[in-house]
């Protein structure tokens, strides 16, 4: 055993020019990035405000921006997919087979795992105190270890691209190719290690907003009151926490084999490779829920605020959503009808599959009944939600088309079910979370966003989407499989064509996404959301300014109705006042920052790498770290700040008079069109 | 103060709406229970999961239950077992206040049953229909 394991100048990839030149310009942007935040001495604000942050709403906009930035690491990686399957009609293309299967396994777990989940969980983070009117989550500190987890995970993914490599199974590693015998180098430890850190930090997350909503809710606010972002959170959370010690366990026994020799999955020692596509896909269920079901909450709020009416069927909305939470754990088979579990299995499961399009139907059907009637604005997050509708109930019926097993027996592993899952992960999950950063920046940094460059994005990603995967379709009926590197059928070469220029249209959208950053951060102060209400809001986060206090409420709001915010509007205008008077403000006692999180992430990344170089002593080293900085935090003694009543106070009163004189200009602006109005 | 028992209840985050509430009960007073009426609950726990696992250990004895009989009762005491830790030790009680603990045992319950069930199903019907290679030229072979 040498000192560095298994890590030799080997690992680093300096033969191979394309990755040691995209690794080499991603790390010169790091250090750039650090060595300006240094230079600039911003280096301690970001440590003070930002890294050692347990507030709820901080710490959800990192998960965002780790989402947005592993977005276009994700993205770089489905350019070069597209642009090798153009190059490789009867040609090597540009990237090597070893090299083109690093790429889709990259995507893939990148896409899953650091941008759909992140993103979620981000604006799980920011929404849902503030929609239940509470000061934050459960355990805010445990909120930082998971998020800084999550980031330590994805370290972990970029760090194979300079260190090492990624793993070529695909983004699920079935063996037996993901055994030590077809897969010897770290690709598939660096998978693994990767998700079993990025996934503890997911199940804490599951705990804490479930401990959240069930425990920790605004005086008054009834389970049937809760708004519908919030049960969707709760379904997604419950799956969370019952669905990724599912992963974990999987992963571990592959890690098992791989390490220590152990045969759970390897056919030719009495195990059984059948058993880790069951299990992984008894998680990988549930996990396409737990992305979607946020979505659909984001949705919920966004077509019912911009169609100026209450969400129709909100009941018929929770019961769909626990109905959805239960049987997305009895569908996990038909990713799998065809490994030969036999006619009656695949029956059961298949019928099961098409049971669950029918929450999903009854969904679709009240977000359409709650645009009926009602006075549509169409703005960019109204946009997405349309064009999600559109999208998505095409992508659930190819859905329900595969979960006919004959049917599924012809489109097994087909570029027709990659087309599917992107139909329906782009369509609801992406575009969902899109509808909700438009939606809900205003209320995390205080301005709304640029409305014509968010609608240009929003088209090209529509039109983008649709001709990157529609020809998708096409070709698999056509027969081609999946994770093609080369091939030499000539009717699918002009559909990949179309689709390289669809992928390009998506391409011109992000680029239209950043600009709208850029540009409404110069013009903020122009778009100052200044009440805290710009889309006039029915539920709680609008109650309070934005961006919100850290204590979010001086006072918790009483609840008395569905619609609370909405509610309380009403009443003002009837009685021409603010409902309620102002308070006597208290001192508010609020969590203190932790480091906790950032060095436990630190801790859990050192050990990560060690384990999967075979650095022993390191592994050691970064456990014992972790578990030192878990026993200093557990034995603290100051653990919390108080916010004195003269900050409260001043926070709330400047918020209170501008909702005061919002509530009169509009009272004057009626009375001025009453006049006006000709008299009959 | 870091010996304060409610420590979590001091960031004043949010008021507690328990299922209490929910469930239409005013919020109710919370009774702390005696130091003995607790430690007369953790014993007669203690004493029932012992003489549980004794009694499975009993059953072994083949002379005692008959002998095909005897997996079935190990699963019983089991299961006994699994009760009485839930009541004695993680107090879970039908009360109106632990709804949700009961609620989220029962989902757990569901999830783990739909999985091992599940999976033990799956398997059974796949190694029916996928002999493996080597077991069929043993059954060719004889």
């Amino acid at each position: 055993m040498t000192l560095l394991g298994k890590l030799t100048w080997q690992a680093i990839p300096l033969h191979e020019p394309l990755p040691l030149f995209s690794g080499a310009a991603v790390v010169i942007i790091m250090v750039a990035i650090v060595a300006w935040v240094v230079i600039k001495g911003y280096l301690p604000y970001l440590w003070r405000e930002w890294i050692t942050s347990v507030d709820h709403k901080r710490i959800g906009v990192m998960y965002c921006i780790l989402a947005g930035v592993m977005l276009l690491r994700g993205f770089i990686d489905a350019i070069m997919m597209r642009t090798q399957q153009v190059m490789a009609y009867n040609a090597p293309g540009f990237l090597p087979p070893s090299h083109f299967a690093q790429v889709f396994s990259a995507h893939g777990t990148i896409m899953i795992f650091f941008v759909a989940m992140p993103f979620v969980i981000g604006l799980m983070n920011v929404i849902v105190p503030l929609q239940l009117g509470v000061r934050d989550v459960a355990f805010p500190t445990l909120n930082s270890v998971s998020f800084w987890l999550t980031a330590a995970g994805a370290l972990l993914v970029n760090l194979s691209l300079v260190v090492g490599e990624f793993d070529r199974t695909g983004w699920l590693p079935y063996p037996p190719l993901s055994e030590l015998a077809y897969s010897p180098g770290v690709g598939v430890d660096y998978y693994c290690w990767s998700l079993q850190i990025s996934g503890v930090g997911t199940l804490m997350t599951g705990i804490n907003f479930v401990t959240t909503i069930l425990k920790l809710r605004a005086p008054g606010m009834h389970y049937t009151r809760m708004p519908m972002f919030c049960w969707t959170a709760l379904a997604s959370n419950l799956l969370i926490v019952a669905a990724f010690p599912v992963l974990t366990a999987t992963l571990a026994m592959l890690l098992l084999d791989r390490y220590v020799g152990f045969h759970f999955f390897t056919d030719t020692g009495g195990g059984n490779s059948m058993m880790f596509m069951n299990l992984i896909w008894a998680w990988g269920h549930p996990e396409v829920y737990i992305l979607v079901l946020p979505a659909f909450g984001i949705y919920s709020e966004v077509v019912s605020t911009f169609s100026s009416k209450p969400l129709f069927g909100y009941r018929s909305m929770i019961y769909a959503t626990m109905a959805i939470c239960i049987i997305s754990f009895m569908v996990w088979l038909h990713h799998f009808f065809t490994m030969g579990a036999g006619a009656d299995v695949n029956a059961i499961f298949g019928i099961a599959s098409m049971i669950i399009a029918v929450p999903t139907g009854v969904k679709i059907f009240n977000w359409l009944f709650t645009m009926y009637g009602g006075s549509v604005r169409f703005t960019t997050p109204m946009l997405w939600s349309i064009g999600f509708i559109v999208t998505f109930a095409i992508g659930g019926l190819t859905g329900v088309l595969l979960a006919v097993p004959p049917a599924d027996f012809q489109l097994h592993n087909s570029v027709f079910l990659v087309a599917h899952f992107h139909n329906v992960i782009i369509g609801a999950v992406i575009f969902g979370v899109f509808a909700g950063y438009v939606y809900w920046f205003p209320k995390a940094f205080g301005f709304t966003l640029d409305e014509r460059l968010g609608k240009w994005a929003f088209w090209l990603w529509l039109i983008g989407f649709w001709v990157a995967w529609g020809p998708g379709y096409v070709v698999g009926l056509e027969g081609m499989t999946r994770r093609l590197q080369h091939y030499d059928v000539a009717e699918w070469h002009p559909w990949l064509v179309v689709a390289e220029g669809g992928v390009l249209i998506i391409l011109l959208g992000i680029i239209a996404q950043i600009a709208q950053i850029v540009v409404s951060v110069r013009t903020r102060e122009q778009r100052r959301d200044v009440t805290g209400d710009p889309w006039d809001g029915r539920n709680l986060e609008w109650a309070t300014a934005s961006p919100p206090p850290p204590f979010n409420f001086a006072v918790l709001p009483d609840v008395t109705d569905q619609e609370p915010y909405w509610d309380m509007k009403a009443r003002a205008r009837e009685i021409g006042q603010l409902t309620r008077p102002e308070p006597e403000y208290q001192p508010i006692h609020m969590p203190r920052n932790s480091p906790t999180g950032f060095v436990t992430a630190f801790l859990a990344v050192v050990s990560g790498f060690a384990l999967i170089w075979h650095i022993w002593w390191l592994v050691v080293l970064g456990l014992a770290g972790a578990y030192a900085t878990f026993v200093v935090f557990a034995w603290r003694d100051h653990d919390e700040e108080l916010i004195p009543a003269e900050e409260v106070a001043r926070l709330d009163r400047a918020n209170r008079a501008v909702r005061s004189a919002a509530l009169h200009h509009r009272q004057l602006r009626r009375e001025v069109e009453t006049q006006r109005e000709p008299r009959q | 103060m870091s010996s304060d028992p409610n420590r979590f209840e001091q960031f004043d985050l949010g008021s507690h709406v328990g299922e209490d509430r929910v469930l239409g009960e005013a919020p109710s007073e919370l009774h702390p229970p005696t130091l003995r009426s607790e430690l007369r609950g953790y014993l007669i726990g203690l004493v029932l999961a012992a003489a549980l696992t004794a009694a499975s250990f009993w059953a072994l004895d083949e002379h005692v239950i008959y002998g095909p009989g005897i997996v079935m009762a190990l699963i019983v005491f089991g299961l006994a077992q699994v009760g009485v830790h839930l009541a004695f030790f993680l107090h879970l009680t039908t009360a109106p206040d632990n709804a949700n603990n009961a609620l989220a045992l029962a989902f757990g319950v569901l999830i783990v049953s739909l999985i091992f069930f599940g999976s033990i199903w799956v398997m059974f019907h796949m190694n029916q229909h996928m002999i493996p290679a080597r077991a069929l030229m043993e059954m060719r072979g004889g």
